[in-house]
């Protein structure tokens, strides 16, 4: 089923609450944009994906928590934490 | 007028209707003689040769009609006198024994395929197509454009760029010429490693790979026996490669769609057969581990006797795989091209490599994407060392799920027009050898500014030229 735009930031709230081991309700939106990501991985690509090379339309979600900004990434297929400790990880 | 003067008169006007009799027929000899020989459209684009160009200039100046179009039966000659106006153009001659058949001048120049393309979408006619002209057809003369009838086609500037949407007219990879040559053979099989195929497109099902039935089902030793009547889905092997996505069905259009079948879009190759392999879920992304199954897939079937001899893969990532890199050497040992997408990160892959296309094996071709002016897509990685060849891959049109047809970016889309060149080749030459298939991949390139000290070849592939001798 694809995913539209406010239930990828819930996702990606949920997610980064669950990460962080805090409450959902003390992650914050700070911006939501439609962003072109340069592959469908969503330019988030995990260890050992490969993803198709088109530029694919999205939303770029970055969340405050804890003083610090996080960023996601989602489409209408998925959504992605990008560069959370270093690394990708498809929601 | 006295009697003397009348009959002086009248032997005058018969003596020049005579000559201009003559005078016709000698025209009309002439141009059955040269009809034997070839024909080039009056107004083809710029990479046309030194005769082509003056025939361009000639036609605007002379006013010759662009294109002849045959009107349905029982259209009016006030309603085509409308529809000509409609677009400033004119009828410019009436061709009494074919009911309907009009010579048809665009006052505004118009690249004659374009025109062509307009009229052949009204309800009232039949076909249109440009006016060609008469050449001599000598060893060293131009070679022959062909020009689909796909009703998209003038939306393909990838393959023939006439300056539409604000493009650079020639800013191609010479199409049209090449099909003079060929359109494509169904003995050749590209496997187009992805999310699958939609093989029931309607403008694909034809050039579809089926299993011949003589062949038996696929079998792994860990994976068991597998129907592959339609291909192989390394993501569940008991399920068929239908794409759920609709990138691997775009690429597969870019490469084959099939030609002259009045339906969207013609691919690079007319004919061909497409293999469809499934290794890329609903969201266009899969595990490495599927991809080096899907190409081991590949391998056994060109062992088992399928003319499988190029592997197109529309993807990557930053992340080395040893295996990876392993199985596309055996593919090479197998005599398979592997053409890569560069990537879309706008980097450089000489410092910041992407895989497969920065895998130094043989077999492989690293591409980037150009677009509709020869620019380097501003999201295209390039690398002097290690990207190759680059080709058309900014709003390129396609096959999509459920018989549509859209506009999509990337290296993705610049690679399977490579796949689709490396195909017409080996169509002319089906004994050439994965070395010296590569080899005259990159050998046919025209050169681009904007590549220089970008790309390997410097160049935009050139079908036209990648099949001459």
């Amino acid at each position: 089923m694809a995913i539209d735009k406010d239930s990828a930031v819930q996702n990606a709230q949920k997610d980064l609450a669950r990460r962080l081991n805090i409450d959902a309700a003390d992650v914050k939106q700070k911006s939501v944009e439609d962003s072109d990501f340069p592959d469908m991985a969503l330019g988030a690509a995990e260890d050992g994906e490969m993803s198709g090379q088109m530029i694919t339309r999205g939303w770029r979600i970055k969340l405050e928590a804890q003083g610090k900004t996080y960023e996601y990434r989602a489409d209408k297929n998925q959504v992605r934490a990008f560069n959370f400790k270093g690394k990708n990880h498809r929601v | 007028m006295n009697r003397n003067n009348f009959f002086i008169h009248l032997a005058l006007a018969l003596v020049l209707v005579l000559v201009a009799a003559f005078a016709g027929q000698l025209s009309r000899w002439r141009k059955q003689w040269k009809s034997h020989i070839g024909v080039v459209p009056a107004t083809e684009k710029k990479r046309a040769t030194t005769v082509e160009e003056i025939s361009i200039s000639e036609a605007r100046r002379l006013g010759r009609p662009e294109v002849l179009v045959r009107f349905k039966s029982g259209v009016s000659q006030e309603t085509i006198e409308r529809l000509t106006a409609q677009r400033n153009d004119r009828v410019e001659d009436r061709i009494e024994n074919v009911s309907g058949l009009e010579a048809i001048d665009d006052l505004d120049n118009a690249d004659a395929t374009t025109v062509a393309s307009e009229y052949s979408q009204l309800a009232e006619v039949e076909y249109a197509e440009p006016n060609f002209e008469i050449e001599l057809d000598t060893a060293e003369g131009p070679l022959v454009p062909v020009l689909p009838h796909d009703p998209q086609f003038t939306d393909q500037w990838a393959l023939a760029n006439s300056g539409q949407r604000g493009g650079k007219q020639g800013a191609d990879i010479s199409a049209t010429l090449a099909w003079a040559t060929t359109t494509g053979s169904e003995e050749v099989v590209v496997a187009v490693l992805d999310s699958g195929v939609d093989y029931t497109h309607e403008d694909l099902i034809k050039n579809m790979w089926m299993r011949p039935a003589r062949m038996a089902p696929y079998h792994d030793e860990e994976l068991g026996t597998i129907d592959d009547e339609h291909g192989f889905n390394a993501i569940d092997s008991a399920a068929d490669p239908m794409d759920e996505n609709g990138h691997g069905t775009h690429c597969a259009g870019i490469i084959g769609a099939e030609g002259e079948n009045d339906i969207g879009i013609a691919g690079v190759n007319w004919k061909v057969r497409i293999m469809p392999l499934k290794f890329m879920n609903a969201g266009g992304f899969g595990t490495t581990k599927d991809a080096i199954e899907a190409i081991n897939y590949v391998i056994d079937r060109k062992k088992a006797g399928v003319n499988v001899r190029i592997i197109s893969a529309s993807w990557g990532s930053t992340q080395r795989s040893r295996a990876l890199g392993d199985v596309i050497r055996k593919a090479y040992e197998n005599d398979i091209l592997f053409v890569a997408a560069a990537g879309n990160s706008s980097t450089n892959n000489d410092r910041n490599p992407h895989f497969p296309s920065s895998y130094d094996v043989p077999n492989v071709i690293s591409v980037a994407a150009l677009d509709r002016n020869d620019e380097l897509a501003k999201f295209s990685n390039y690398g002097v060392k290690s990207v190759a060849i680059a080709a058309p891959g900014v709003d390129i049109l396609s096959t999509w799920l459920g018989d549509a047809y859209e506009e999509k970016s990337g290296t993705s889309m610049a690679t399977p027009v490579v796949s689709g060149v490396a195909a017409l080749v080996l169509a002319e030459h089906p004994r050439m050898s994965v070395d010296d298939l590569k080899k005259k991949l990159l050998a046919s390139t025209d050169p681009i500014v904007a590549l220089k000290g970008k790309i390997a070849t410097g160049g935009r592939i050139n079908a036209a030229k990648a099949l001459e001798n």
